[in-house]
């Protein structure tokens, strides 16, 4: 069975879909549950379980109820993240920490509540969906950036630490997505969701925008048989934006 | 056929014969792919071409006998090579350095030379080139063979940015110690104490490599120039 976070919307939801038709059963997870959330759900025969990873209690506290309606997390996919872009000299002790404290410390909480299923279970997945921001930088990024390094390097020292017992770790860092997020980009520069899109595509080097069947694409053969050599690896289907100089 | 009617992707892979290369020929042709080889040797595959990669006239002759038969190339797959370990730097000789070069990079430089113009004429295509994990990490005793791994990925990692407008995809899978028959028996890679020093405490398996392959190959159109390391954790 595959825990999933982040997936009322976007890559998570994408993700949801892709590993439920590759036969998990699967547990969606999202800050609330406003109907999406329940009907993702809903359309793949999972479980909503909705809750703020942030909060130290509730993470674990959904691993033990995933697993006893479930059954032991098999598949772990780290998606769940808060981003608040701002200059770094502006950026408020509070949006910091809701980021660290969301993408960082809430999946390193649900990750020591997943382990020992695995371990009993002699087997495991845990995918991260890490950022080319957590691998390049970005301006005006620095909290999401830092958590998605963050992920990054727990991710390399997870694969140390768990690869002999048969629990697998792996990461993805995506960069430009077409998801809802482009139409609040859009809205905060105030142009259209279709130049949004090329200004962003101007970014890659292939000039394609990945999708979220592209990401979930990424986490099926993490997930799948045929990825069992890859540990601690940073897979980065991102058009070649980490290969660009600025 | 595909489902939409189309006739099933033509793939050509150096080194077929044996090993990563025939792995990856097999998980193509079980997946339908028409498969063609090109190894010094003969190999299982739909088309079996003898060839010296490191053979620019050859190779273009054995790409050339591809397209005429199946009309299109949708993959590359360049796995040719051979490995040599536990010689000291300065005894690697010239004409083991010059082979090693001409074979590892210069059979890579030869395949995608003789394949590009195919898939740059559809404008789509998808090059993987196997490299090793050893050039991400440097290695001691091998020296001919890391750099020319790691040429390798210099190659991939251009060649991607060169073509990256088009629908044509390189990159490169870099294998951590694989169980193939390029490791002698009585390698350093298979020897209990190294394996113990290893994540996964154990050899890669050939065909855990060919599904890295297969996933980039059916996949992996947002990958440009990057590099996949099914490795057991040799490098993280």
């Amino acid at each position: 069975m595959a825990l999933v976070t982040g997936a009322a919307q976007g890559l998570g939801r994408a993700t949801a879909f892709r590993l439920a038709a590759a036969g998990f059963a699967v547990a969606v997870n999202d800050i609330c549950d406003d109907g999406r959330l329940t009907e993702v759900a809903s359309r793949i025969g999972g479980i909503a379980v909705p809750a703020d990873i942030s909060d130290p209690a509730a993470g674990p506290a959904m691993v033990e109820a995933v697993a006893s309606e479930l059954g032991p997390v098999y598949l772990l996919v780290a998606n769940a993240a808060a981003m608040a872009m701002a200059p770094f000299l502006e950026c408020e002790p509070r949006d910091w920490w809701r980021q660290i404290d969301v993408n960082l410390s809430g999946h390193f909480r649900i990750i020591q509540a997943v382990i020992p299923g695995m371990r009993a279970q002699g087997r495991g997945r845990i995918v991260i969906i890490a950022s080319g921001w957590g691998v390049i930088g970005h301006q005006n990024a620095t909290a999401y950036a830092a958590s998605k390094s963050g992920l990054i390097a727990l991710t390399k020292g997870l694969g140390r630490e768990l690869g002999l017992q048969g629990i697998l770790t792996n990461a993805i860092a995506p960069s430009f997505i077409d998801t809802e997020q482009l139409r609040v980009d859009a809205d905060d520069a105030g142009i259209t969701l279709d130049e949004m899109r090329q200004r962003y595509r101007q970014q890659i080097p292939i000039r394609r925008l990945a999708s979220t069947a592209d990401i979930a694409a990424a986490v099926a053969f993490l997930a799948g048989p045929g990825s069992g050599a890859m540990v601690g690896q940073i897979l980065q289907p991102n058009g070649g934006v980490t290969r660009t100089r600025a | 056929m595909t489902s939409d009617g189309n006739a099933m992707p033509v793939a050509v892979i150096t080194g077929a014969a044996s090993g990563i290369g025939r792995a990856c020929a097999d998980l193509l042709g079980a997946a339908g792919w028409r498969t063609a080889g090109i190894d010094l040797n003969a190999s299982d595959t739909d088309q079996s071409l003898e060839a010296d990669v490191s053979e620019r006239a050859a190779v273009a002759r054995a790409v050339g006998e591809v397209v005429e038969r199946f009309g299109q190339i949708d993959l590359l797959v360049t796995a040719a090579g051979y490995y040599e370990e536990g010689i000291d730097v300065v005894d690697i000789t010239v004409a083991q350095w010059d082979r090693m070069l001409s074979v590892i990079l210069g059979g890579t430089v030869n395949c995608c030379a003789a394949v590009l113009p195919v898939m740059l004429s559809r404008g789509e295509g998808t090059i993987i080139a196997i490299s090793s994990e050893l050039a991400l990490a440097g290695s001691a005793t091998d020296l001919h063979y890391v750099a020319a791994k790691g040429a390798v990925l210099g190659l991939v990692k251009s060649l991607a940015m060169e073509v990256a407008e088009t629908s044509i995809r390189v990159n490169a899978v870099a294998p951590g110690p694989t169980d193939t028959p390029l490791l002698a028996a009585d390698s350093l890679w298979r020897k209990p104490d190294y394996l113990a020093t290893l994540p996964l405490g154990r050899l890669v398996r050939p065909d855990e490599i060919a599904h890295a392959v297969y996933y980039l190959a059916t996949e992996g159109s947002m990958y440009c120039g990057e590099v996949l390391s099914p490795n057991a954790g040799a490098v993280i």
